[in-house]
């Protein structure tokens, strides 16, 4: 028989990993498997051609056509003649200050546009002319005491001004008489009609302003209007970063997914389809080694679509080969360059692992192209983020995948850098790519991928076998719902009915459909068991001492790592504490309430899934913790929130009893908000940094009880915690 | 019945598939067989008798539900690129690469198999002049004729030069003279010292082709031996009858509880697996 050198007979030392623990050459195989794989793709000219070229033609394709249309439109309305009359009780005086305006706009030494020209109509009604579009603008002369009443008309039946077609500028000032000029919103020559008059009539008020104060001894200086200019220019640039911030992620994210949707559909939906998945699967490269290497070359496409297209950018940016639109006119400096292309790595890898996962899960070229439009619309929906009006990266935003980076994206082209929060933008969306790759790997390395069996006994079973799988995927759709709702119903709700419906609706129905989903035992899922009585004593002493080490963290954070700014705490301290309820409606439904729900929820189905998933326990808890921290949508409660999650999660797992770290959260949130309720405490009040010492050792102590308790109870039956993990307390302080 | 000689081995191999409307399917119930060094074995079953899902588990590809193997003392679950690395597997539905060349295509799956990087030009020059695609060889597999990529499939199967082959119903979908230069190859590669795992339904191919013979039916074992042992335990001259006999024998007795039975050593023996034997 030919062994040779094929290395069949080689002896594999004793406790290698089943898939490859002692690999010779391992990269050697991962890197033919990549070199192939781009081989192929460099080879399919189409796939080249949509992915990577058509883009770059895309963009100055849309120079040119934004700079035609913008021209032309331009010349348009400059050419246009714009029939305007004049009404009002002060006609006359609005007449003369329109000829003064319009003597300046002929006489303007601005070239780059020529003067608009305006013709003086007089129809019999003007403001029906203006509404039927016979004529461009009205204006009025109004006396002081006519202005007033327009002005508190206006006030009073303000949402009925949305109906109205007329928009109005008024240029007035206190018992002065005013000009308001009426145009058509609708109309792109009334308005800009409107925006030429309206600014010659500014200058001359100034001009006649400027004279009466010169004729009454002030001096009226050029500085004084100089920077009026100058801001406006900066805010133009600012105007071309936002839309083109705006605009961006969503360009770049909807060319990743083209093009990487091209190279990932063949990488493993087209390999099923021609069988050479199969012949892959039966060499002796690993699964993983195949994964990766599909991977790497999805990713590869991705950011060269970024790369080339934000280079293709910058070529017409610096070098000024096309006239850029105004829209598109930006600065960008080196580092700002490099934080967007860093931003967009993490991007490139979501989309590559989503693609590829799509691919996998895909039978056929067919079947991806029906999941790809979800999947198209998963990605744009949090990649629009940026155009939202008000976000800024300063918010729960910065942890939405791809929102987060789509919101900094923004920023950096709008001049601001805004370092830590970028990294966290960059963290969010890299931590789900990082969990998205590794849920493709293991998906791809199943054998369904071949087999045509979608499902296994536990898929079968369902039931509580599937539960571990899929616990993770329901606390996600719950954080989404629970953002979703605190975005739309938070005004309209009040906090009352918003805690109702986030710890009665989402964390308990949520807990309760999963029970119910998975067919698992209640009393189990929730960790409900009787604890042995120390636990509660425990409970007394760790809660005083979790909570002032709680504070302090968040004061630790505030300070060294992201400031929060004063008036976010003031205003949540307020919406908390401030509350005009009564003593017992506080207790019910800041203490009692979430003590109940949140406990049920986090500490008891989400611990009783993932401890299946998890040996670990510093792990479980620390997961627990994180993802409960995360749950309260709000950046600055994070760290302290994770940290008593944390300490929550460790009571559970100590005592195998939920109840009581029901308890200790209660008198948490009891002991933060009663004493300030009934004025015992100011609402500024901070403990001094001396006060973790004793609560330190409170901490250590009360864990001491509880892991002491646990044991001797349960007999270790709830089998977490050995008794090395309980002799030190979570936070890694020596037991006392 | 398993010895050092064995370079395959195949114990009480089970398989199951889920599947929404049927349940759990057993694709393979409880296998038992092995391999000799240097023997042609075929496994002799109807379409969805549990062929191709036993071999699948043999490359690794699938995971056993229950029973293990083997593949030169490779465990399946335990070593599955050490298994993949001594084994070269064919079938009619592994397909080649499109956008590459025969000779590329050759290289990247000596690599990948880890043959020794330093020898790989000279394995792939080796299997070009062996199977006579010079001409082509720098050609893009998608403008090759069916006949071309049949040779050349093969010498993708032993391009590293494995120990073990298993050809899963290869000549399916040949015309006649494919199909012969099929088997003619396989001779030549046991010629080699190469061990062979050879599945069909064809009887003609089975016949000609393989030392030792398992009949497989509904994801067991119904027989194994040799074609005379077959023959000697059965009365029939054609393997077609023997197959017929013992595929209608097991459904008569199917509903009796009677397990599959063992191997045949001469005349038949109803020394099943021990747990099972009547």
């Amino acid at each position: 028989m030919k062994e040779g050198d094929h290395g069949g007979g080689r002896v594999r030392g004793p406790g290698t990993r089943s898939d490859g623990g002692s690999r010779p050459r391992n990269d050697g195989v991962l890197a033919t498997l990549f070199r192939y794989e781009m081989k192929m793709l460099l080879r399919d000219k189409r796939t080249i051609l949509i992915a990577v070229v058509a883009p770059l033609v895309l963009l100055p394709a849309y120079i040119l056509i934004m700079n035609f249309v913008e021209s032309r439109e331009q010349r348009a309305l400059e050419e246009k003649v714009y029939q305007y009359a004049v009404t009002g009780t002060l006609g006359e005086w609005a007449r003369e200050v329109v000829d003064a305006a319009l003597t300046l706009e002929a006489e303007a030494a601005d070239t780059t546009r020529p003067p608009a020209i305006f013709e003086l109509l007089r129809p019999e009604a003007p403001e029906e002319a203006l509404r039927r579009g016979e004529l461009h603008l009205v204006v009025q002369g109004l006396t002081p005491a006519e202005w007033d009443s327009i002005q508190e008309a206006e006030d009073s039946a303000a949402p009925l001004s949305d109906q109205d077609p007329e928009e109005e500028e008024g240029v007035s000032s206190p018992s002065l008489p005013a000009i308001r000029i009426l145009f058509r919103a609708e109309s792109d020559f009334s308005r800009e009609a409107r925006g030429r008059l309206a600014e010659r009539i500014i200058e001359v008020r100034a001009a006649r302003r400027d004279s009466v104060y010169q004729s009454a001894g002030f001096p009226v200086t050029m500085e004084s209007v100089a920077p009026v200019e100058a801001v406006s220019v900066a805010s133009l640039a600012r105007e071309a970063g936002a839309f083109l911030g705006i605009v961006l992620t969503p360009l770049l994210v909807l060319l990743m997914l083209s093009g990487g949707s091209i190279v990932a559909v063949d990488a493993i939906s087209g390999e099923k389809e021609r069988g050479t998945l199969e012949t892959l699967l039966t060499t002796a490269a690993s699964r993983t080694d195949i994964v990766n290497a599909k991977l790497l070359s999805v990713i590869v496409v991705g950011l060269a679509v970024a790369v080339f297209n934000v280079a293709n950018l910058l070529v017409y940016l610096v070098l000024g080969i096309l006239n850029l639109p105004a829209s598109l006119a930006v600065d960008l400096g080196p580092l700002e360059l490099l934080a967007l292309l860093l931003l967009l790595v993490p991007v490139a890898v979501l989309v590559a692992a989503a693609l590829l996962l799509l691919s996998g899960v895909a039978k056929s070229y067919k079947e991806f192209q029906v999941y790809f439009f979800p999947l198209f619309l998963a990605f744009m929906v949090p990649s629009v983020a940026a155009s939202l009006p008000g976000v800024g990266l300063r918010s729960v935003v910065v942890l939405v995948p791809l929102s987060g980076v789509a919101v900094g994206v923004k920023e950096i082209l709008m001049g601001k850098m805004d370092l830590p929060f970028l990294a966290l933008a960059f963290l969010s969306t890299g931590a789900v790519a990082v969990w998205l790759v590794r849920l493709t790997q293991r998906a791809l390395s199943n054998e369904k991928l071949i087999s045509g069996a979608d499902l296994d006994a536990a898929d079968l079973a369902g039931g509580p076998s599937l539960f571990p799988r899929h616990v993770f995927r329901w606390f996600l759709f719950l954080w989404v719902i629970l953002f979703l709702a605190s975005l739309w119903l938070g005004e309209t709700l009040g906090l009352r009915g918003q805690l109702v419906l986030n710890l009665v609706g989402i964390f308990f129905g949520g807990s309760w459909v999963m029970i119910r989903r998975y067919r698992l035992d209640p009393v189990a899922a929730f960790n409900l068991r009787v604890p042995h009585p120390s636990a509660w004593i425990a409970v007394v002493v760790g809660a005083p001492s979790a909570l002032i080490l709680g504070i302090g963290l968040a004061q630790l954070v505030n300070t060294h790592v992201f400031p929060i700014p004063e008036e976010i705490l003031r205003s949540f301290a307020q919406g908390i504490t401030g509350t005009e309820f009564p003593l017992w409606q506080v207790v019910l439904f800041l203490c009692i309430m979430p003590g109940i729900f949140e406990e049920l929820a986090f500490r008891g189905v989400l611990l009783h899934g993932l401890r299946q998933r998890i040996r670990s326990p510093w792990l479980l808890a620390l997961a627990v913790g994180g993802i409960f921290g995360l749950f309260h949508i709000s950046l600055f409660r994070l760290v302290p929130t994770a940290f008593l999650g944390f300490v929550f999660a460790w009571s559970v797992l100590l005592t195998g009893s939920v109840l009581p770290a029901i308890l200790w959260h209660a008198l948490n949130n009891a002991l933060s908000v009663v004493p300030v309720h009934l004025g015992l405490l100011s609402e500024d009040f901070t403990p001094e940094g001396w006060w973790a010492l004793p609560a330190g050792l409170g901490l250590a102590l009360a864990m001491w009880i509880l892991w002491r308790a646990g044991p001797s109870r349960t007999g270790g039956s709830q089998g977490r915690g050995s008794p090395d993990d309980g002799r030190s307390d979570p936070r890694g302080k020596p037991r006392p | 019945m398993t010895s050092s000689r064995d370079i395959v081995r195949v114990q009480d191999l089970r398989k199951s598939f889920f599947d929404e409307s049927r349940g759990e399917v057993k694709a393979v119930d409880g296998v038992t067989f092995s391999c000799h060094s240097g023997e042609v074995f075929g496994l002799l079953g109807a379409n969805g008798a549990g062929k191709t899902t036993t071999l699948r588990v043999l490359s690794t590809v699938l995971r056993p539900t229950g029973g293990s193997a083997s593949v030169m003392g490779h465990d399946v679950l335990a070593q599955p690129e050490a298994v993949r690395r001594s084994l070269g597997f064919y079938s009619a539905s592994t397909a080649l690469y499109p956008r590459l060349t025969g000779r590329e295509t050759l290289e990247f799956f000596a690599r990948i198999n880890r043959y020794p990087a330093e020898k790989v030009s000279v394995r792939v020059e080796a299997l070009v002049d062996r199977f006579g695609i010079q001409e082509y060889a720098d050609a893009r597999v998608e403008k090759l004729s069916t006949g071309m990529k049949q040779k050349l499939s093969i010498a993708r199967t032993i391009a590293h030069d494995p120990p073990v082959l298993v050809f899963d119903e290869p000549t399916v979908g040949l015309d006649v003279l494919n199909a012969l230069e099929m088997v003619k190859v396989i001779r030549e590669l046991r010629a080699e010292g190469k061990t062979i795992l050879y599945s069909s339904h064809i009887m003609s191919e089975v016949e000609k082709l393989c030392d030792r013979i398992g009949i497989i039916h509904r994801g067991r074992l119904l027989a194994l031996g040799t074609l005379s042992a077959l023959r000697e335990a059965t009365g029939q001259h054609y393997l077609e009858d023997i197959f017929v006999q013992y595929v209608t024998r097991t459904e008569g007795l199917e509903g009796a509880g009677i397990g599959p039975l063992g191997e045949l050593e001469g005349p038949p023996t109803a020394g099943g697996r021990p747990e099972e034997a009547p």
